[in-house]
């Protein structure tokens, strides 16, 4: 959940009429279909290297209203869970080139039943919460070995740790941490902005793959999260939010931090970037046309040109991550009703895209 | 001579399957069912005779026996195939008179109670309106205004119009002892003055009541001698006011004689089983039911068809409805009869349905086989014009498993399911719900030539209609392998569902049951309907009408009850993301 930022599902309640598939959106993407069916609600799908599976978040199972972290396999059609079952959890990644998944998860505080058993009798009272996403202090990011099933705990500060992933080579995890406003002495107005939104604390680390060597590689107030590798290992693809957290660009830097880059403008929350296999463009979601209406686009990876619509559809779309071989696309959307997302997957048009990409006007500036 | 006509044309179908193998399984069952010859499937014709006697052939070729007990795969069952006056009088005359469609035959006589709109709205609803409140009719007649009160706020509408059904108006005077119930449609209402129609029902027998329709001329005579003329009474009780009570017409007395004569049909519905191919002692519930209905509108003279102007009369070939779902159902018992199977699976394609989902409710009603003895039960009703990958499941709330095993079975075949969890819908998985057994209704939604003779076997989309079969094969496999059984979950019905029982208008909009948008998408507008002359189209979705917005098609429907014939109302609609508003006039809906 959190490489979605907090605001969004309070957004999705209203949408903007208009039939959910418009012919522009089979220019890029043709046979769409829905990935999950069970349980409330699904999303954030991430390919296996080797494109046979999906690891994504979903809360499916009676008596854990939050995430659990759940593989896909396509060639059996098989779900299985990967994270304990228990607690919250969030934002998994496949380590190339090994049995191991990541994710990040609360199981290890021992309140974990207690908050479920908690969120379950406010569910049944009846009333409404703005939104229950809390970015517990207590997540960590867990490597779970499929043959040892066994997890393994990378961070330990306190703050919430999640929104890893892995570079190509296995060896690196990206991510998101609130570290900072905990690991010091606030200021009472930084203490007053901790209990309104902690996240305007997260920034980018870097770690070693056996959780060594963390290293801080932004310093700007605002939430930076949703870290990603190029697919060349050389950058991180990440998205930046302003202080106000109503506004958000992508941009991409080198792993130490260095060379940071703006590459949307929209004035609006341009969010949850991946960049394609071919290194070429990346695909984000944005609401630049609609408050509520979350699209994904595609622009060029330096930003150059104007960003292109991708999706057509009511509600929301967004976090895309195309295949590892470059030919689908899986994303999460509201397309099939109601306010909670699912995951869909496309095959997607990757000549169409670079036309289409050619063709887009120099972006204005 | 027609019946060796018939089994060439069987052995033509089936020669051309095991030629081309390339071919869609479904196509040559489709074409066959939707041609000409086969004039539109009306149930107990010799049409539907001639379509179920080749899904008899059909399905014997596919290896499926009829059921354990049956010495065929012919299931009959008995139903009203229509209704009409046998010669119902007042006072000794036929003129202005007309018996309800539901009525008892009888012979009455009595004073005659005046009791407003008849409308009874229970106290459940927190509504306080009884038009008998006042009144004591025991062995009385009773006379009621047709509709419900024409002036009430929109609030009070939507509540009232619930109740105004006529059947619920005639429960309403029996409960209270009254001896008959006669209806005028009054003259402050639509079709002012007129009989009401004797529509289409399908009861096998009366309500328990006589009752019929008199004219407004017939009105007049009893009211002759009443303090006021009925348009001024129906003024005042217009209002909406419940506190405007019924009389005693002074000084009349009628004799009353009813009849209805009934039609009575037989149908057939075809059932046959492939029989587990292991022992089923020890399987919890060893039946597994796969259906769809086989009938169709015939000509369209039973007033269900959406024909055009042009078309009235024509054949309604049923090619989506439900040729596709039959076919799909021949398809996958060809498939399966190859596969292991640990439960028994009966394969039931329904007649009636289109008149009520008659065929599949004799089934539930004096099951062949023990009702709680099956699994499971799917059903395909128009599945052959799919579009944009999109199919749509219905009633998955009836058990927690279905969202698990419809994912499964998903990842294989990549629909763009859209789960709708409600298994009150007009096909027969209504029966199925009803009766408690674990169900699910595949369909392709609703299009332009819906219960119209253009229905036809040349629009069917093959390719999509032989992945659904593939997938619905994997998932009734995985059902037969499922221990325990499926759990039934009871849903509840959507109380804030409009009931077309109380629709008085038409719009003419086709709605879009396939796509989610917010709105009302409309996948079509009747040829001169109020929707087309309000510059209405397919593709736009209505958000607004009347000041009720619009969220969903039951929002839409509720909204139909608040709508009054020839009152323009406004009507907010997109059109390619573009905001729109429009002034649409409704007609009555007779
Ligand atoms: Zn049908
Ligand atoms: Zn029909």
């Amino acid at each position: 959940m959190p490489r979605w930022p907090l605001v969004f599902p309070l957004l999705l309640t209203v949408v903007t009429a208009q039939p959910a598939v418009q012919p522009q959106e089979r220019d890029l993407l043709s046979r769409v279909r829905r990935l999950t069916v069970e349980g409330r609600r699904a999303g954030e799908g991430y390919w296996s290297p080797d494109g046979q599976r999906i690891v994504f978040q979903s809360e499916r199972e009676p008596g854990n209203p939050f995430y659990q972290i759940y593989a896909l396999d396509f060639s059996s059609g098989e779900t299985t869970r990967i994270s304990p079952g228990y607690g919250k959890t969030t934002c998994s990644f496949f380590r190339p080139g090994t049995d191991q998944i990541l994710f990040a998860s609360t199981h290890h505080d021992p309140r974990s039943r207690t908050f479920q058993q908690e969120e379950l009798d406010f569910r049944a009272s009846g009333k409404e919460r703005r939104y229950s996403w809390d970015y517990d202090p207590e997540f960590e990011i867990y490597a779970y070995s499929e043959k040892g099933k066994s997890y393994t705990r990378l961070t330990n500060a306190r703050g919430y740790d999640a929104e890893g992933s892995y570079s190509p080579d296995g060896q690196w995890i990206a991510f998101s941490s609130m570290r900072d406003a905990y690991n010091r002495a606030l200021s009472p107005a930084e203490q007053k902005q901790l209990d309104v939104d902690p996240s305007f604390f997260a920034e980018i680390y870097i770690m070693r793959a056996d959780g060594t060597g963390q290293r801080r590689l932004t310093n700007v107030n605002g939430y930076d999260g949703g870290p990603f590798f190029s697919p060349d290992g050389t950058r991180i693809v990440w998205r930046r939010f302003d202080e106000s957290g109503l506004i958000a660009n992508v941009w991409t830097m080198k792993l130490d931090g260095t060379d940071q880059r703006q590459v949307t403008d929209f004035g609006s929350m341009s969010w949850a970037p991946y960049i394609h296999p071919s290194g070429q463009y990346l695909l984000f979601a944005s609401n630049k046309l609609g408050f509520e209406n979350f699209e994904v686009f595609m622009v060029d990876v330096a930003g150059l040109k104007e960003p292109v619509r991708v999706t057509y559809a009511d509600g929301f779309d967004g976090l895309p991550v195309p295949s590892p071989d470059g030919r689908r696309l899986a994303w999460t959307s509201t397309r099939g009703g109601g306010s909670a997302g699912q995951l869909y997957l496309a095959d997607w048009n990757h000549e169409a895209a670079l036309k289409i990409l050619k063709a887009a006007p120099e972006r204005k500036k | 001579m027609k019946k060796l006509l018939l089994v060439s044309l069987l052995v033509t179908a089936a020669a051309l399957q095991a030629q081309t193998t390339v071919a869609p399984k479904t196509k040559a069952h489709v074409e066959f069912l939707a041609s000409d010859r086969l004039e539109g499937r009306e149930a107990g014709t010799p049409s539907e005779r001639i379509a179920g006697d080749y899904i008899a052939a059909q399905l014997a070729r596919a290896g499926a026996k009829p059921l354990p007990g049956h010495a065929d795969m012919f299931v009959p069952f008995e139903f009203t195939a229509g209704s009409r006056d046998g010669g119902t009088r007042m006072n000794g005359s036929r003129e202005g008179i007309q018996a309800l469609s539901f009525s008892d035959d009888a012979e009455v006589s009595g004073a005659v109670v005046f009791a407003g709109y008849g409308l009874v709205v229970p106290e459940s609803q927190n509504f306080g309106y009884d038009s008998y409140a006042t009144l004591d009719v025991k062995d009385k007649i009773v006379l009621v205004l047709r509709y419900f009160p024409e002036d009430a706020d929109q609030q009070a509408r939507a509540v009232l119009a619930r109740y105004a059904d006529l059947r619920y108006k005639a429960q309403a005077a029996r409960q209270r002892g009254a001896k008959a119930l006669l209806v005028v449609t009054g003259p402050r209402s639509p079709n002012a003055g007129t009989l009401v129609p004797m529509t289409f029902d399908t009861a096998i027998a009366g309500s328990g009541i006589p009752a019929a329709s008199i004219t407004g001329e017939v009105a007049n005579t009893l009211f002759a001698s009443s303090p006021k003329p009925l348009r001024d009474i129906q003024q005042e009780l217009d209002s909406g006011n419940p506190h405007v009570a019924g009389f005693e017409l002074p000084g009349v007395t009628v004799n009353l004689a009813t009849s209805v004569v009934r039609v009575k049909q037989t149908g057939r519905n075809v059932i046959a089983y492939l029989p587990a191919t292991t022992p089923v002692a020890g399987v919890e519930k060893p039946w597994v039911v796969i259906g769809a209905h086989y009938d169709h509108l015939g000509r369209g003279d039973k007033g269900n068809s959406l024909a055009s102007k042009e078309e009235v009369g024509g054949i309604h070939h049923g090619a989506d409805d439900n040729a596709s779902g039959t076919s799909a159902v021949l398809a996958m018992a060809q498939s399966l009869s190859t596969q292991p199977r640990r439960r028994n699976v009966v394969l039931a394609l329904w007649s009636a349905e289109e008149i009520g989902l008659v065929g599949s409710n004799a089934f539930v009603t004096a099951p062949p086989v023990p009702i709680d003895q099956l699994a499971a039960y799917f059903n395909f009703d128009m599945v052959g014009r799919m579009q944009d990958n999109k199919l749509i499941v219905q009633a998955t709330g009836t058990s927690p498993v279905w969202t698990r095993l419809l994912e499964r079975a998903n990842v294989a075949a990549g629909f763009d399911l859209v789960i709708q969890p409600d298994p009150y819908q007009p096909t027969d998985v209504a029966s199925f719900n009803l009766a408690s057994v674990p169900s699910l209704a595949f369909t392709t939604g609703a299009h332009v030539d819906y219960h119209k003779p253009s229905d036809t076997a040349d629009k069917i989309n093959y390719e999509d209609l032989d992945r659904i079969v593939d997938m619905a094969v994997s998932l009734a496999r995985a059902t037969e392998d499922t221990d325990p059984p499926p759990q039934f979950t009871k849903v509840d019905q959507p109380t804030s569902r409009g009931s077309l029982a109380g629709v008085r208008v038409t719009t003419g909009t086709i709605p879009d049951y396939a796509t989610e948008v917010k709105g009302l998408l409309l996948s079509g507008v009747t040829g001169g309907g109020p929707a087309e002359q309000a510059g209405l189209m397919k593709g736009d979705v209505i958000v607004e009408i009347a000041g009720q917005s619009i969220a969903n098609i039951y929002d839409y429907t509720y909204a139909l009850e608040l709508l009054k014939v020839d009152q323009p109302v406004k009507v907010i609609y997109m059109r390619a993301g573009q905001q729109r508003e429009t002034q649409l006039t409704p007609g009555a809906r007779r």
